[in-house]
């Protein structure tokens, strides 16, 4: 690890700032992949499934878990960009 | 009154002390300086149990081994068992971890402490510590300015270690300058009675101190400059041991029935290990000799030996009540039983949960879970219906399919019984647990808050329902009674839909499942509105009948909406970090909308149309 790197690395773990928005990072990261895993185990069922009212049920849970994980990632990309105007300065 | 005499006394003689010998002055005021520097050492270590230790403490429940190195390893970094013991009993009151788990911690941290003694006989007394006291005293005060929570903890630690050390320093300087003037080992005491005379000295110096470390370094220092025999000073290592057991059995008087349980286990461990090790003195003499021998440490080095001895003994009680440990719990179950309760009393409201404020937000969270069920129950009473029946695995049209208005029951009364002191009870321990928090925590404690309030509002809004629900079931009208009925079957359905998603609180995807229930709920909120608007253009009910349906649809929404917002809030039993997460990509009104468009008809509206 070259100085830069090290320097970096002890001003991360120093600022509180840092280190609450790489919790965040790794929390929501951990969410989004549940429900990613959700969403997939929810398309199968839909596939599965030929009961009309079941599909619309699934179809609207299917939405409602897209849209959440698309928050998630427009999130996820805000918690991102102070670590890269960190790096360029 | 009885304190006060004794406080009273206690300064009486010291002040004697003083004006007679300014040795015992030192001495005593190095004991002042460490005990002040164990209490800066914990503020420290408080500054970061907002989250490391927990969670560490959360994975040590599992395996009997993880308990007893997490007691060990914890108590060895924080040199407090005390410290230890309370987070132990406040995790425990909280309902976060088993009594055997705690037992096992308990049991390390006896043995972690232990520690303590060969730092201050191999490192304390060789070298001049107080020359390391001055820098860490004075880095430590500079970092407990700081604004960081972190940093400043940081500096307790350091000036805590700072204080310790000072105070070893001076307790060190006081003896040796006895040693000129005055020979203690006069006092000493030879054979059994001395072993029973100097525990017993050792106990009540560490209740007085309520720190074994405090009598340790004592002890320490005292055999260092041949103030006290050894024998003496083994027995007095033995009364410490039983002696500190009193900071659990303090904080496990503010707890509940399992921390008074561990405070019992704590109290036979250390009064067993310190009887056998008094029993068997001539043979853990002899084993200690051996253990110095083979760690080279010298003969006359008693001070180390001491360390060898305090070890060994602990040890040797853990083996001893380690394969006993399942007998234990199931004695201290059966002698020291939970007191009778009814729905209305708190469970988990204890002075102990706030001592940390994670272990005070758990217990609001399972605090407010008990006050939902207490309201889920008034709810389902209120409908007419059985909550058992309602959580159970019939199907739903068979659940509700059961005559209303029978039977009587208040629900003024049940609220005030089973709600409404509750959650008194509850905002009454927030406002005192919001000492030391965070910012984050403080927004956990106001958003558990909330959801109380939210259960609350439910009651109130069943009960407006209810008034015309009991009459209208019954109604002669089919289509009046059928959308009565459809109503009440809502509601059950939602009961059901939040208990569900509350069995599995771990599962985030499950969580934010509730805004589909949610956005169901809006949904058939419309469709209820809707064949309202219908029902009037047909003629097919009267006016004032219109608006009493209107009015109970719209207490009937804010029912289940407020179940829904609670639930969001009280379900997830994953860490704080995760929550936040869970809930910052839930989604409102507007992007709900967005997702669906339209939503399609649900099974929840289109299996009760009226009759």
């Amino acid at each position: 690890m070259n100085l830069t790197k090290l320097a970096n690395k002890t001003r991360d773990f120093l600022s509180f700032a840092e280190r609450k928005r790489k919790e965040k990072k790794k929390f929501l990261k951990h969410v989004l992949k549940k429900l990613k895993k959700h969403e997939k185990s929810l398309l199968k069922e839909l596939k599965e499934t030929s009961d009309a009212d079941r599909r619309a049920g699934l179809e609207s849970e299917i939405a409602l878990v897209h849209a959440q994980r698309k928050k998630g990632v427009a999130r996820l990309q805000e918690l991102k960009k102070p670590s890269k105007s960190a790096k360029k300065a | 009154m009885f304190r006060k005499i004794i406080l009273t006394t206690v300064f009486a003689a010291l002040a004697y002390g003083f004006w007679a010998s300014p040795n015992f002055k030192e001495i005593a005021a190095g004991v002042a300086i460490f005990l002040f520097g164990m209490l800066a050492l914990e503020e420290g270590f408080r500054a970061f149990t907002g989250g490391v230790l927990e969670r560490l403490l959360r994975r040590t429940t599992d395996k009997l081994w993880k308990s007893l190195s997490f007691g060990v390893i914890s108590t060895t970094l924080m040199q407090s068992s005390s410290l230890v013991s309370v987070i132990t009993i406040s995790f425990l009151s909280a309902g976060l971890i088993t009594l055997t788990a705690g037992i096992g911690i308990i049991f390390g941290a006896n043995l972690g402490t232990t520690t303590g003694a060969w730092l201050v006989a191999g490192f304390g007394l060789k070298v001049n510590i107080a020359a390391y006291a001055m820098p860490m005293l004075v880095f430590g005060t500079i970092l407990i300015f700081q604004k960081a929570r972190s940093t400043k903890g940081f500096g307790y630690i350091l000036a805590g270690l700072g204080f310790l050390f000072l105070g070893i320093h001076y307790m060190k300087e006081g003896f040796e300058a006895y040693r000129h003037s005055l020979d203690l080992t006069r006092f000493a005491v030879g054979g059994y009675p001395g072993l029973f005379l100097f525990a017993l000295i050792g106990l009540v110096a560490t209740v007085v101190m309520q720190s074994s470390h405090a009598t340790l370094v004592l002890i320490i220092t005292a055999l260092a400059a041949q103030q006290i025999t050894y024998e003496n000073a083994l027995a007095l290592a033995i009364g410490a041991n039983v002696g500190t057991t009193i900071t659990a059995i303090i904080g496990a008087l503010g707890s509940n029935v399992n921390g008074r349980r561990l405070a019992g286990a704590h109290l036979v461990f250390n009064l067993v290990t310190g009887l056998v090790a008094i029993g068997l003195i001539h043979q853990l003499t002899a084993a200690v000799d051996a253990t110095s021998a083979w760690l080279g440490i010298a003969d006359d080095d008693h001070t180390l030996k001491l360390a060898v001895f305090h070890t060994l003994f602990n040890a040797l009680g853990i083996v001893l009540m380690l394969p006993l440990l399942k007998p234990m719990v199931w004695s201290l179950e059966q002698c020291i039983k939970p007191r009778a309760r009814t729905a209305a009393q708190p469970r988990y409201l204890h002075t102990s949960a706030t001592e940390l404020p994670d272990t005070a937000i758990e217990a609001v969270r399972l605090e407010t879970l008990h006050l939902y069920d207490n309201a889920s129950d008034i709810i389902a009473r209120a409908l007419g219906l059985r909550l058992d029946d309602i959580l159970s695995g019939k199907p739903i049209d068979e659940v509700v399919d059961v005559p209303a208005g029978t039977g009587h029951f208040d629900i003024d009364e049940a609220y005030r019984e089973n709600v409404k002191g509750l959650f008194a009870g509850i905002v009454e321990f927030i406002s005192r647990a919001q000492a030391d928090m965070t910012p984050e925590q403080h927004d956990e404690l106001f958003a558990l808050r909330a959801a109380g309030r939210d259960i609350v509002e439910a009651i109130k809004d069943t009960k407006h329902l209810r008034k015309n629900l009991s009459r209208f079931l019954v109604s002669d009208d089919a289509v009046i009674r059928g959308e009565y009925a459809g109503i009440r079957r809502n509601l059950a359905t939602v009961l059901r839909s939040l208990d569900e998603v509350r069995d599995r609180g771990h599962d985030s995807a499950a969580i934010l499942s509730l805004d589909l229930l949610k956005a169901r709920l809006k949904q058939y909120d419309r469709e209820l509105g809707q064949r309202l608007n219908d029902l009037i253009q047909q003629r097919k009910v009267s006016g004032p009948v219109t608006i009493s349906l209107m009015n109970d649809s719209g207490y009937a929404y804010q029912v289940t909406k407020n179940l829904v917002k609670m639930g969001a809030i009280l379900f997830s039993t994953a860490d704080h970090g995760l929550r936040e997460a869970e809930r910052s990509i839930s989604l409102d009104e507007s992007e709900m909308a967005e997702a669906l468009g339209t939503l399609p008809e649900t099974p929840t509206t289109s299996s009760h149309e009226p009759d």
